[in-house]
């Protein structure tokens, strides 16, 4: 990809940054009911993370260490692209299937719904929404679909 | 009596059916499929036997919800197209167990002219517009599959073409016809409507409302028109008849069961259905003057015809210019013109396509002039064509004469009473069925005369022998006691097609020597006294023919040819494989129909009311301004992407001044990844931008106005908007959690971001929706550009 070596700045300053922008990435996903956030979000940021690891350490660095996949000349695919394919495909399976979930307690399509459970040690009161399981597949869509598309562009 | 449900869409659906297993049967059976076929025709002509005598509708709900039925209507003119279309079936397909013997692509042939009966018995039984337009095209697409079934030959495929082109541009002329009068409809008659007969509402029972409709809105000329070109394609009507002669291409069976008794009758079928609603001057005016020039012109063509096959197409435009005039002409004498021709054109002209058929089949040749003394060889076939041809010329005591006869009667009619310039009616009726007279002799004399050297001619075989032999009994029949066949189908067939009550109508040998019985005697007369004449005659026709510029054919040739090269300019400057022209392209062609779109619907701006925005905001959108100005003037793509991302995260940062958390997040978020992107080609690019030529410079900066100015416009006028209800009140009441819940909360959404909470609940199947466009998207890319190297470059 760049003929130039990153520097040892960049290096070390993405070493540091990514764990972070990951947890960020996380945390804005769990708190998306209530505050702002949700898997739009949080799929974009994450995806920004493991770009910022495609520009500074190389495809290679990606694939071997962090999607622990062959290297790309003994596979079919460019880069990781068939785990993003599987990615975005469980997002996709994940999203219909909380949906089907209504469907099966009697209730339309796509109906969510909320538990509140109780005395709880720490937290006292947890609700728990059904639709936290749709916007996670709406997550791993966003996810897999910018990588899918990043690192097949990123490989040309 | 109202016919039978049951038996009527039994006998539509059945050929359908039929066309379906087809390939199976072929795959049984073999060329015994043939027969099944006939079968099928026959169990067609007698479920609609049965229905003898009835007139009504019958109707199927499609979708009760929308009153949409599917409705078929019978009366005695769509018995007879209907009896026509089965019966000359039963024929030909039959004949095609003899004639086909052999021949490759049979389970297609088989299939589709089953498809093609049922289409045309669709055309006749149809109710509403939109289901004759349906079976209409339909029958084109079958006549095109039929007409090229020699798909490896050239010529077959120019011909098939030719007449898909002429006879669908015909249909879509006829197709804004329909669509003009069912808006009219909704004047004139109690409810907008789209059914043409059969109920209280229906547009031929209003014929009177829907006419002053139509002269009220001043589109009673252009449907006329639009109708008129419609039915004139597809009956061959000049200049359309081009595709006629090239149609014979087809097989035998094909021509006589497509191109003369059948599919060719649905234009003219089209102008007896709508006769009673559009009779007027201006009716008899256009269909007078096209039926008389094309029975005129198409009948000198037919002289100068050198194959039999071509004889006989010119032929057929020339009769159903015939039938046209018949119908064009206001009295009920027209109009019975019309029918009974119709019925005897069918029957003789099928029964010479299949003669012609067996000359070629046995004799080996279709050239007329190789041609003769055949009725050594084969006598019986010499007595049908006997009966066929002198009917075709109008000769009595055959069938052809009573229809012509009845022409000759109207157009005298016409003349003696108007006077004037009428008097070319009869004068051109007459001298158009001299060349009638000529032709139709000379393809009789195929059979008389010398027989030439080295032409050997086998007899032919039963299958082939016995439906031109059963057509021409027919013929002889109507010819012997025509009464007899007024009375059966074609008196009540007329009813269908006059304004005025019909009585009874009379046909017979004439008694007395009345004028039109003196203009067939003088047609007589002078065609056989032209008859010597004939090669003569027929080379003057040729080289006619031969100038260009009097050739509709030369016309069509040079329209295509001029449309391939037009459209070889299309690639050239649409796909450049340039991004800018795509883009350019597409913006602004958007822009430009939002724009159109915001000026006819004469939108209203909201009215400036005063600055209620806020000094950091404003201090905030100023930056982006400058941003975007910088955009503009970057010399390099590094400084163009980064005074972008500045213009993006001043949007941002307004999101979050108005109050817009979430849609602060998303912005942010999204410029970060484009910029991290960005640096991912870099490299690839070059390091500052080139001179641009001041015209492209211009060109972008015309478009990037617009596209700015369109989305200016559009954000002003959506939150311009103020609708009565708005639901945002509806989400911000239900989103959140009450004060009260139980442990288990479904009618709220349960949390207190209402900006995911519409996304993941409210409206969580757009945003189904929307992730599954998101995939496309990436499977799109990981197709077309990751798979490229495996070689998948279809």
């Amino acid at each position: 990809m760049s003929e130039r070596e990153p520097t040892v700045i960049a290096r070390t300053v993405t070493r540091t940054v990514v764990p972070i922008i990951l947890v960020t990435a996380i945390a804005l996903l769990l708190r998306g009911h209530n505050l702002p956030g949700g898997g739009f979000i949080a799929g974009v940021l994450t995806v920004t993370a493991f770009a910022l690891v495609y520009v500074i350490y190389g495809s290679d660095v990606v694939e071997r260490d962090l999607v622990r996949v062959a290297p790309s000349f003994e596979r079919e695919f460019p880069g990781a692209a068939d785990v993003y394919g599987a990615t975005f495909a469980a997002g996709l399976a994940v999203a219909a299937g909380s949906g089907l979930t209504a469907i099966l307690l009697g209730h339309p399509f796509l109906t969510q719904g909320v538990v509140f459970v109780e005395h709880l040690p720490l937290y006292g009161e947890l609700e728990v929404a059904s639709a936290f399981a749709f916007d996670v597949g709406v997550y791993l869509v966003v996810v897999g679909a910018l990588l899918t598309i990043i690192s097949v562009v990123g490989a040309e | 009596m109202q016919p039978s449900a049951g038996v009527l869409f039994a006998a539509l659906a059945l050929p359908f059916l039929g066309a379906a297993v087809a390939p199976v049967v072929y795959r049984l059976l073999g060329e015994r499929t043939a027969y099944v076929a006939a079968a099928i025709a026959l169990t067609c002509f007698g479920l609609l036997a049965t229905q003898y005598g009835a007139q009504g509708s019958v109707s199927l709900p499609w979708i009760p919800a929308l009153g949409v039925s599917f409705t078929l209507y019978l009366d005695g003119l769509s018995l007879l197209i209907g009896f026509l279309a089965s019966g000359v079936g039963v024929l030909v397909f039959t004949y095609s167990g003899g004639y086909m013997h052999g021949e490759p692509g049979q389970a297609k042939y088989y299939a589709t002219m089953l498809a093609f009966m049922g289409a045309m018995l669709g055309v006749a039984l149809a109710a509403d517009l939109i289901a004759l337009f349906l079976f209409w095209e339909l029958t084109s697409v079958a006549s095109y599959l039929l007409i090229g079934h020699y798909q490896r030959e050239e010529r077959s495929q120019y011909a098939a073409r030719k007449s898909m082109l002429v006879t669908v541009a015909g249909g879509l002329f006829m197709l804004v016809g329909f669509l003009l009068l069912a808006s009219v409809s909704g004047d004139a008659l109690p409810a907008h409507t789209f059914t043409l007969i059969g109920t209280q509402g229906s547009m031929l029972a209003n014929a009177a409302a829907m006419r002053h409709a139509l002269e009220a809105r001043g589109l009673f000329v252009p449907v006329l028109l639009l109708l008129g070109v419609g039915a004139a394609a597809k009956s061959a009507q000049v200049p359309l008849h081009i595709w006629l002669p090239d149609a014979m291409e087809a097989p035998t069976p094909v021509s006589a069961f497509l191109h003369s008794a059948t599919m060719v009758k649905a234009g003219v079928y089209l102008v007896g259905r709508f006769r009673p609603l559009l009779l007027s001057e201006e009716w008899m005016l256009l269909f007078v003057a096209l039926g008389l020039v094309t029975m005129t012109v198409t009948a000198i063509l037919a002289v100068g015809a050198t194959d039999i096959k071509e004889l006989l197409a010119y032929s057929t435009a020339s009769h159903l210019g015939l039938i046209v005039a018949g119908f064009g002409v206001s009295t009920v004498i027209g109009a019975e013109t019309g029918v009974f021709h119709i019925l005897n054109h069918a029957v003789f002209k099928a029964t010479l396509f299949l003669v012609a058929g067996i000359v070629a089949h046995e004799a080996g040749t279709r050239a007329i002039e190789d041609l003769g003394g055949l009725r050594h060889d084969m006598p019986i076939v010499a007595g049908i064509t006997t009966v066929a041809a002198l009917g075709m010329a109008g000769v009595p005591p055959f069938n052809g004469f009573y229809s012509k006869e009845l022409l000759f009667d109207a157009t005298y009619e016409v003349a003696a009473h108007d006077g004037g310039l009428t008097w070319l009616l009869p004068a051109v009726a007459v001298f158009g069925s001299v060349f009638t007279f000529l032709y139709s002799i000379r393809f009789l004399s195929l059979f008389f005369g010398e027989k030439p050297e080295g032409l050997h001619a086998h007899r032919p075989p039963l299958s082939m022998l016995a439906p031109p032999l059963l057509l021409a009994v027919v013929a002889a029949a109507i010819g012997a006691v025509p009464q007899a066949a007024v009375d059966a189908i074609v008196g009540t067939a007329v009813q269908s097609t006059t304004v005025a009550a019909v009585h009874d109508v009379h046909v017979g040998l004439p008694t007395a020597l009345t004028p039109p019985v003196l203009m067939s005697a003088v047609t007589i007369g002078l065609g056989g006294v032209a008859y010597p004449f004939y090669d003569r005659l027929h080379r003057g026709v040729r080289r006619l023919r031969a100038v260009s510029l009097v050739s509709p054919d030369w016309y069509y040739d040079a329209l295509l040819a001029g449309a391939n090269d037009a459209s070889d300019l299309v690639p050239r400057h649409l796909h450049t494989g340039v991004l800018r022209t795509y883009a350019g392209a597409l913006f602004a062609g958007v822009a430009v129909l939002v724009l159109a779109g915001y000026a006819a619907g004469a939108v209203v701006l909201p009215a400036a009311t005063g600055l209620a925005l806020s000094v950091p905001t404003i201090l905030v959108l100023l930056v982006a301004v400058v941003g975007a100005v910088a955009v503009g003037r970057a010399p390099s793509h590094v400084a163009g992407v980064l005074t972008l991302s500045i213009l993006g995260f001043m949007v941002a940062v307004f999101y979050v001044l108005a109050q817009a958390p979430d849609l602060a997040l998303t912005q942010l978020v999204i410029e970060t990844l484009v910029l991290v992107i960005f640096l991912l080609v870099l490299d690839k690019l070059p390091a500052f931008y080139g001179e641009g030529a001041d015209r492209r410079v211009a060109v972008d900066a015309a478009v990037a106005l617009a596209v700015g100015v369109t989305v200016a416009l559009t954000v002003l006028l959506a939150t311009g908007a103020t609708p009565a209800d708005p639901i945002f009140t509806f989400f911000l009441e239900r989103g959140g959690v009450p004060a009260e819940h139980g442990r288990f909360l479904l009618d709220f959404g349960g949390g207190a971001n209402v900006v995911n909470v519409i996304l993941v609940d409210f409206r969580a199947f757009d945003t189904m929706g929307e992730i599954s466009v998101v995939s496309m998207a990436a499977l799109a890319v990981l197709t077309l550009l990751g798979m490229r190297e495996r070689g998948e470059s279809q």
